[in-house]
Order: C-alpha cells, then sequence, then structure tokens
C-alpha cells in the first residue's frame, strides 16, 4: 500500500488534466473530446475521493497537504459541481461562440486549484494553489473577446487578484517572520506559548486574512465582484460563485483558525479579530442586501446578492471562532448555496444572446406563459436564496442563525435576519416579473438544451430534498472538523 | 385523555390533493377542489370531533414523530380545543374559497388548486404543530401560495400589493425566528438538549423576566401582530384584499389572519407570561383602537370588498381584546368569536363574488338596488350583515359579548372604546347593505349569461349551511367555552 493512496483523487485529476490538455491540442477542430475526458475526469474523481478512508485525517508531503473528512468531501462537492456545470452550460458556450476545448482543461486547472487550497496546510502551497486557482479563471473571465465587458472584467480580476496575491505574500512572509515557520500546524504549536514580535504576527495574520476577505468578497473588499461577475461568460461566473468561493471559505476558515486564540497572549488580539469579523459580516450584510434590490441586471444582482451571503457564512465563520465544533454551519451554508448557485447561473445561461446587452430581469416578464417548468424551477432557487421553507437555503440560515445565538451574538443575527427581509424582495421581484407579467416582445428568449434543463431539474431536486429531509447533510457535515 | 391517533392525514390528505390535482382534466377542477376539501372536512371532524365536543378542555389527541433529532425539532403535532376549532375551520374555508366560479378556473385552474390544497395543508400544519420550529415552517410556507394567488389571479397593479404583504408578514415573521432561536438556545443553556417543543420552552421561560426576553415576547408579537392585522400593522391589508381574487380574499380574511390569533393564545402567552401581563395594557389599547378605526376606515369605504377588509379588521380586534386579556375565559371567547368572525367574513366575501358575477359595478357612491332583482341573495345577505352586526342569536353576539366582559375587569377604558365598535359597525354595515341592495336601481345592467339569476341551488345550500351553524352555535357557546 502506498502511502500516496489517500491522494490518489488528486493524481487522478491532474492526470486527467494533462490528458484533456493533451486531447484539446491534438483534435483543435473539434470541442467534443475536450469536453467528454473532463467529465470522465471529473466523474472519475468524484468517485475516487468518495472511496478514500479518511477515518484519520492524514497529512502528506511533510504535512503540507491534508487529506481528511473536509478535503475529500470539498473534492467531492467541487467535482459535482464541475459535472454540473459542463453539462448544463454546454449549449451556452455554443451560442456565445466561445465553446473552445481550452475552455475545458482551464476549468478542470480551476477546480484543481480550488481542491488543493482546501488542503493545503502550508502558506506557500496555499499561494500556489490559489494562483493555480485564479490564473485559469482570470483568463475564462476574458473568454467572450468581442464584449467589451469581458475584457474589463478579466483585467479588473486579473490586476486586483495579482495585487491581492501579493497582499497575501507579504502576510505570509511577516507570519514567517514572526513564527520562523510557514506550515500551519507548527503556528498553532507556536501560538500556544506565543514568543517573539507578536505585532510582527497580527500584521501578517491581519493581511493573509484581508486577501481571503478580498477573494470571497466580504465588503469592503468587494467592488470588484459585480463588473467581474457581469462580464464573464455565465458559466464561468456560475464557478466563481461556487467552486472559488468555497474554497475561499474554506481556507478563510483555516485562517481565522490559524493560532490557538485562547492563549493569554493572543487573547486581546482575538477580540479585535472577533470584531473585524463582525463589522466585515455586518457591512456585508447591509451592503449586499441593500443594493440587490436596486439591481436591474440579473448577472450584478446575483453577484450582490453573492455578497449578502457572504455576510451569513462570515456570521458562521464567527461562531466557530467562539466555539469550533459550530464550523458545521459554515459547511452546510456553503454546501447549500454552491447548490442553489449552480441551478440559478445554469439558468441564467439558458438566455439568448443578446447584442451588447446582458440578462437583465426584465427578460424574464412573462415567462410563465412560455416555461412553465422554467418559472417553477426560478422560483424554487430564487425561495431558497431568500430562505424560505423546504429548501435547503432556510436550513442554511439556520444553522448560522442558530450557532451565532448560541455564541451570544443575538445583535447580530436580528441585522441578519433583517437584512434577509430587505434581500427578499429582491428574490420575490424576478418571481413576479415572470408570473404577474405578459410576456414583453422586447424580452429576451430562453431555450435550454435537455441537459441544461436536467442539470436545473437534478439540483433542484437536491434543493427541495434537502429542504425537506436535511438529517443525512446535517449529519454528514456535522462530523466534519477543521483540523490544526 | 390521550389517543395518540395519527393526525398526520390532516396535512398528507390535502398534500396529496394538490399534486393529483395535476392528473385532473382542467374541466372538472372546481368540483374536483370541492369534492376533495369536502372529503377533507370530513377527515377533519372524524378526527377533531371527540375533542371539540368534549365536555372538557383537557381532550387532547397528540402524535409524534422524529424529524430532525439533531437539532432536537420533532413533528409533534397537537389538537386540542384550541386547535381543533381552527383546524376544522380551515377545511370549512376551503370549501367556500373552492366553490367560487372565477377567472381561477379558466386560467391555469390546476395551479389554483394546488396551490389551494398545499396552502390548506400548510394552514393544518400550523395549527397543530407544537413545535416552534416546525410552526414556523408552515407558517413561512403559507405565503407562497397566498403570493401566487394574488399575482396569477389577482387584478391590476398587484405586484406593489404583493411585495408589502410579502415584506411586512416576512419581516415579523423572520424576527419571530431569531426569538425562537433564543428561546432554543435557552432551553439547551438549562438542559443540554436542543429542543423547539412548546412545553420545554414553557418550562425554560417559566418565571423568568429578562430584557432579552422582553424583546423575543416583541418578536413573536410583531409576527402575530401583522398577521391579524393590528393596527398599526395593518398597511398591507387594504390593497391585497381588494386585488386578491377572491378565494384569496376569503383565505386570508378568514383563515391566515387566525393564524395571528392562534400565534397568541398557542404561543406568546404561556411562553412570555410576564411580559404579555406587563404589556397588557398596550395591547388592550392597541386592540381597541383597531377596533375603532378600522370601523371608521370602513365607514369612509367608497368600495364594497375594502368595506369588509376594513370590517374585517375591526371585529378581529375584538378577538384581540379577548386574547390580550390573557385568561382562559377571555381566550375561550376569543377562539369562539374567531369562529363567528370566520364564518362571517367568508360568507359576506362569498356573497360579494355572488354579486360580482351578477353586476359588475359595486362601487358604494351610488345606490344600486339590487335586492328586487336577487331576493332570496339578499335575504342571506341580510343575515350575514346582522350576523356582522353581532345580532342576539348569532356566533358573533356571544362573542361579542363574552369578550367584553372578559376585558372588561382587564380595562373597563379599552372595552368602552371598543364597545363604540359594535356601534361603529351597524353604521358601516348597513349602509354597505342599503347601497347595494336598495335605492332606484339606475346602474343594473344584467350580465348576459348569469345576471338574472337569483341565489340558488349549490350557493344556496352552502350559505344556508353557514346560516345554520352561527346561528345553532350562537344558542351553544357553551361548546367553546367548556366551563371556562
Amino acid at each position: 500500500m502506498s502511502e500516496l493512496e489517500p491522494a490518489y483523487p488528486w493524481i487522478a485529476f491532474s492526470m486527467g488534466i494533462l490528458i484533456t490538455m493533451l486531447v484539446s491540442v491534438v483534435r483543435i477542430d473539434t470541442k467534443r473530446p475536450a469536453q467528454i475526458f473532463a467529465l470522465l475526469t471529473l466523474v472519475v474523481t468524484l468517485f475516487l475521493s468518495m472511496s478514500v478512508n479518511v477515518e484519520t485525517p492524514q497529512s502528506l508531503f511533510n504535512g503540507v497537504f491534508e487529506i481528511s473528512a473536509l478535503t475529500t468531501t470539498a473534492l467531492s462537492l467541487l467535482c459535482g459541481l464541475g459535472i454540473f456545470f459542463i453539462i448544463g452550460t454546454s449549449r451556452y458556450l455554443t451560442k456565445e461562440e466561445i465553446h473552445l476545448s481550452d475552455y475545458y482543461h482551464l476549468l478542470l486547472i480551476l477546480i484543481l486549484g480550488a481542491s488543493v487550497l482546501i488542503c493545503s496546510k502550508d502558506l506557500l502551497v496555499t499561494f500556489i494553489a490559489l494562483e493555480v486557482m485564479s490564473l485559469p479563471a482570470y483568463t475564462l473571465a476574458g473568454f467572450r473577446r468581442n464584449d467589451s465587458r469581458s475584457n474589463e472584467a478579466a483585467i479588473k480580476y486579473f490586476i486586483l487578484g495579482g495585487v491581492v496575491g501579493a497582499v497575501f505574500l507579504l502576510g505570509a512572509s511577516f507570519i514567517f517572520g514572526a513564527t520562523g515557520t510557514t506550515h500551519l500546524s507548527e503556528i498553532y504549536t507556536w501560538s500556544q506559548k506565543a514568543q517573539g514580535d507578536l505585532t510582527l504576527f497580527y500584521m501578517g495574520h491581519i493581511l493573509i486574512l484581508i486577501s481571503f476577505l478580498f477573494k470571497v468578497a466580504a465588503v469592503p473588499f468587494h467592488f470588484w465582484k459585480p463588473d467581474v461577475y457581469e462580464g464573464s461568460p455565465t458559466s464561468v461566473t456560475g464557478i466563481m460563485a461556487t467552486v472559488m468561493s468555497t474554497a475561499s471559505f474554506v481556507v478563510l476558515a483555516r485562517i481565522l483558525h490559524i493560532a490557538d486564540f485562547k492563549s493569554p497572549e493572543l487573547a486581546p488580539y482575538f477580540e479585535t479579530l472577533k470584531q473585524l469579523i463582525r463589522v466585515a459580516a455586518v457591512l456585508s450584510l447591509i451592503i449586499g442586501s441593500a443594493i440587490v434590490i436596486t439591481q436591474t441586471n440579473l448577472k450584478r444582482m446575483l453577484a450582490y446578492s453573492s455578497i449578502s451571503h457572504t455576510g451569513y457564512v462570515l456570521l458562521g465563520l464567527l461562531g466557530s471562532m467562539n466555539q469550533p465544533d459550530l464550523i458545521y454551519s459554515v459547511w452546510i451554508y456553503l454546501f447549500g448555496y454552491s447548490l442553489m448557485t449552480c441551478g440559478l447561473f445554469v439558468l441564467v445561461s439558458q438566455s439568448e444572446p443578446k447584442l451588447d446587452a446582458g440578462v437583465e430581469l426584465i427578460d424574464l416578464t412573462g415567462l410563465m406563459k412560455k416555461q412553465p417548468f422554467n418559472v417553477v424551477m426560478w422560483s424554487l432557487f430564487l425561495f431558497s436564496m431568500a430562505g424560505m421553507p423546504f429548501t435547503i437555503g432556510f436550513f442554511t440560515k439556520y444553522f448560522v442563525f442558530i450557532s451565532s445565538v448560541n455564541t451570544g451574538e443575538v445583535f447580530y443575527v436580528v441585522i441578519a435576519a433583517l437584512c434577509a427581509v430587505v434581500s427578499a424582495y429582491a428574490y420575490l421581484r424576478p418571481i413576479a416579473l415572470m408570473v404577474m407579467r405578459d410576456a414583453d416582445p422586447s424580452a429576451a428568449e430562453w431555450k435550454g438544451s435537455v441537459a441544461s434543463h436536467s442539470v436545473v431539474a437534478v439540483s433542484a431536486a437536491i434543493v427541495f430534498a434537502l429542504g425537506v429531509m436535511p438529517n443525512a447533510l446535517i449529519h454528514l457535515l456535522k462530523g466534519i472538523p477543521l483540523q490544526h | 385523555m390521550v389517543n395518540y391517533n395519527s393526525l398526520t392525514v390532516l396535512l398528507t390528505v390535502p398534500l396529496v390533493a394538490s399534486m393529483l390535482a395535476w392528473f385532473i382534466p382542467k374541466g372538472i377542477q372546481r368540483l374536483y377542489a370541492v369534492f376533495s376539501s369536502l372529503c377533507i372536512l370530513a377527515l377533519t371532524l372524524y378526527q377533531a370531533a371527540p375533542v371539540l365536543f368534549a365536555s372538557t378542555s383537557a381532550a387532547v389527541i397528540e402524535h409524534k414523530l422524529a424529524w430532525l433529532p439533531e437539532i432536537g425539532v420533532s413533528l409533534n403535532f397537537r389538537l386540542d380545543s384550541v386547535s381543533g376549532w381552527f383546524v376544522a375551520l380551515n377545511a370549512i374555508v376551503a370549501i367556500l374559497a373552492f366553490s367560487l366560479k372565477g377567472v381561477w378556473y379558466r386560467k391555469n385552474p390546476r395551479l389554483f388548486t394546488s396551490l389551494g390544497f398545499f396552502l390548506v395543508s400548510a394552514l393544518n400544519t400550523a395549527f397543530l404543530s407544537a413545535d416552534l420550529i416546525v410552526f414556523y415552517l408552515a407558517y413561512e410556507a403559507v405565503f407562497i401560495p397566498m403570493i401566487f394567488m394574488v399575482g396569477i389571479w389577482g387584478e391590476q397593479a398587484k405586484a406593489t400589493a404583493v411585495f408589502r404583504f410579502f415584506l411586512m408578514s416576512f419581516l415579523g415573521s423572520v424576527l419571530m425566528l431569531v426569538s425562537i432561536f433564543y428561546l432554543v438556545n435557552l432551553y439547551h443553556e438549562q438542559s443540554g438538549i436542543y429542543s423547539s417543543n412548546l412545553f420545554d420552552l414553557i418550562q425554560a421561560t417559566a418565571g423568568k423576566n429578562s430584557p432579552n426576553l422582553k424583546w423575543c415576547f416583541i418578536g413573536f408579537f410583531l409576527a402575530f401582530a401583522i398577521k391579524v392585522p393590528l393596527f398599526p400593522f395593518h398597511g398591507w391589508l387594504k390593497d391585497v384584499y381588494t386585488l386578491a381574487p377572491m378565494p384569496a380574499t376569503i383565505w386570508m380574511s378568514a383563515i391566515l389572519s387566525k393564524l395571528g390569533v392562534f400565534g397568541f393564545i398557542r404561543f406568546v402567552s404561556p411562553i412570555f407570561v410576564e411580559s404579555s401581563q406587563g404589556y397588557q395594557g398596550i395591547l388592550l389599547t392597541l386592540a381597541a383602537i383597531s377596533v375603532v378605526y378600522a370601523a371608521f376606515l370602513a365607514i369612509r369605504s367608497n368600495d364594497s370588498k375594502s368595506l369588509l377588509a376594513y370590517s374585517s379588521v375591526s371585529h378581529l380586534g375584538f378577538v384581540m381584546m379577548g386574547v390580550f386579556t390573557f385568561n382562559p375565559g377571555g381566550n375561550a371567547s376569543a377562539i369562539l368569536l374567531s369562529v363567528g368572525h370566520t364564518l362571517v367574513s367568508a360568507m359576506l366575501f362569498y356573497i360579494l363574488h355572488l354579486i360580482q358575477e351578477r353586476q359588475t359595478d359595486l362601487g358604494l357612491e351610488t345606490s344600486h338596488g339590487f335586492a328586487k332583482l336577487y331576493p332570496t341573495l339578499f335575504t342571506v345577505f341580510f343575515i350575514a350583515v346582522l350576523a356582522s352586526m353581532s345580532l342576539p342569536g348569532t356566533l358573533n353576539f356571544a362573542g361579542e359579548f363574552l369578550v367584553l366582559i372578559h376585558s372588561y375587569a382587564a380595562s373597563a377604558l379599552c372595552t368602552i372604546i371598543s364597545g363604540v365598535g359594535v356601534i361603529l359597525g351597524a353604521v358601516y354595515m348597513l349602509k354597505f347593505y342599503q347601497q347595494l341592495g336598495f335605492g332606484k336601481n339606475t346602474t343594473v345592467t344584467i350580465n348576459s349569461n348569469t345576471g338574472a339569476k337569483d341565489l340558488a341551488g349549490y350557493d344556496l345550500v352552502v350559505l344556508s349551511v353557514l346560516v345554520l351553524m352561527l346561528i345553532y352555535f350562537g344558542f351553544q357557546p357553551e361548546i367553546f367555552l367548556k366551563g371556562n
């Protein structure tokens, strides 16, 4: 038995990427083989990651690579999302004339980067994984070459992402200066009897924190998100909203639990840190849900909605800072949010492209007459976003709220609840347009392939089923701690 | 008497009916809906009769199923002398709402029937659940069919009304959810286990009076006061009632408003004993203002539907007077009056719809003189008007009389003020009846097919049964009071 055995999913994934890349070079005239190999890679990785034995967490490569229930579950989720997006948005890519074979290996590299980011237990590996995840994302964001907004998105994302990468490196070097290591578990051991230049450590910690708050677009580091979401191809936006933010949130959780903050030396800093997270959470909630109701562009609306969802996740993280075993509320949130966002973006990608205009809310007008089935799907996902019962969206909010109440953050829960009401207006508005108005001739056409309809239906079924019977999910995610 | 009979049929049968509706031909949807709701009524009475007609108020049927053991939420159904009446009313109102002919049986009839039965199921869940989280879920779920009903079959310019209705209700219920979390956490701190069972939470708050509990009380109060609605939370009401299709109006005024009444009796008064006693003066004042203010609004109304809407608020003010006495006698008379109000307001809206089918112009600026055209209809109408004015011999008289007796002990001033409401009630109801029924029939336009027919057949049977019930219970209020 090789000691590399637990890492097989990742190894198989990397090999799959190489094959997909080769295939796309050999068969440059058609994209079908690349698509099939990408799907195969994801399916194989999904099965391998589900079959890894993770009863005891293991570390590989001198402890920089963690294989545990958390990382394999996350890899399964990411692969599942990748499969959904590849199947669901194939027709979209053809419509937009960006159905190129390069798309697929870039996508796979992005997902690999995200999964390694989750596994990484070393700041340098984190940085490399971050770049592996981000570089394909910059490229994919600019895939609609003929649209200036896509170019804007790519350039904006690239420049800001580069700066943030530098900020992360700076922070990592400060931490190295203070602790003498970049290894997360060694930093944790160091912190138990913290000595040396603590200020340097704090500065470094804040810097790496900021770089990931930027990645998850917490206010005040959110300004890139609407533009990038709007300009990128819808399928890529969907990947950003699900795969990339899930990975970034897991790293954020690791950063917030980087040290043993219960130790007396670090306790005062820990209070400041919590205050910072509170501020970021409240700002994200308020600004996200206040701006989301003013948006007329669907993708921008979803961008602001994801900013407000960032606020909820930050609340969950705050709960876990007070009481580490409550981290499962964050996992449930990430899982549920990824699922409903995936469904929504596949739905958005079903709109027929229009010249020089994105997908507007108005385009949904009168959809009830044309596609009653899709109206049900839209409503289900939007209700889930709003946190209505019988959708996973209710339970995602449920656990975040209850873990925050448990740890005495009642005031912030009230704010979050009020913001939920405000943003509910935004989620109800598309439904109102679909149901209450007659079709508008200027509205865009909506056509989905059978594949994309089935992806939507499957994710809707999961969103609904988990909204009625979340037992299995709760049980699974409750047993996933964050390793030090 | 504890009988572990299965109460889940009261939820599942409407749910099955809701799904079956999609397989029933469009032409016979009304027949199907009325027949199924008759079956549901029979089932409800079969379940509830032993409790409703028992000689003491201690009779209870309970049924418990595990649902989410991880977080202590169980499907804990409880049919007692409080919930029993509301469940029975729910079945009766469903028959009335489904009996009306209208645009909802022409445009998407399957969706209408399906939503209607979903609503019945959600309402039954809300009334039966003794678990606060399940109650909350059902309470929220009630919105979904309501939004769609108003949205799809409502009159023009309904979007704002729907939004206002949804957002105000959602605001209240979200704050209630946070309060529930606080209570659950309180119980968890005391006993170490999570439970959202009503009786566990009563135990958790027994004898306590912290400021936080006061805030929780306000959370619950807002949710239910908006639902009833109580002055000054009635802002959403008029537009929704007038623009909604008639079945939705009947559901809202007859049974959705009772969710608020039920919530106060079932949850607020036992959980927040101290706070409810402490705020009793304010609550009674609000109820008294509701009675008088809504009566004045009704007098000023120029539109039949909004007059009935405000009259409904005014009478609900009386119900709330009974609820806010916070003693068993007052609550029993509030339930008695709720039954009367449900029957009368459903009947009045039903009759209004029958007149609307025959005549298009129902403005109250001019007199119409329809009584000559439809003598039988207007005779039944007159009985309903008298019952609404709480004429002795009807259930409403017994209810208002008993409520005022009980509230006199709590606050004489509020009782006197709301007593004025009885007189004002006569003013607007008689004006309403007079303008529609008497005077020179200058505006009469006979609708081609239904315009000339008087009340007969099915509608006559339905209304006669209601009249008989009002009078029978009017002479037998003891059934509700059970010695209280």
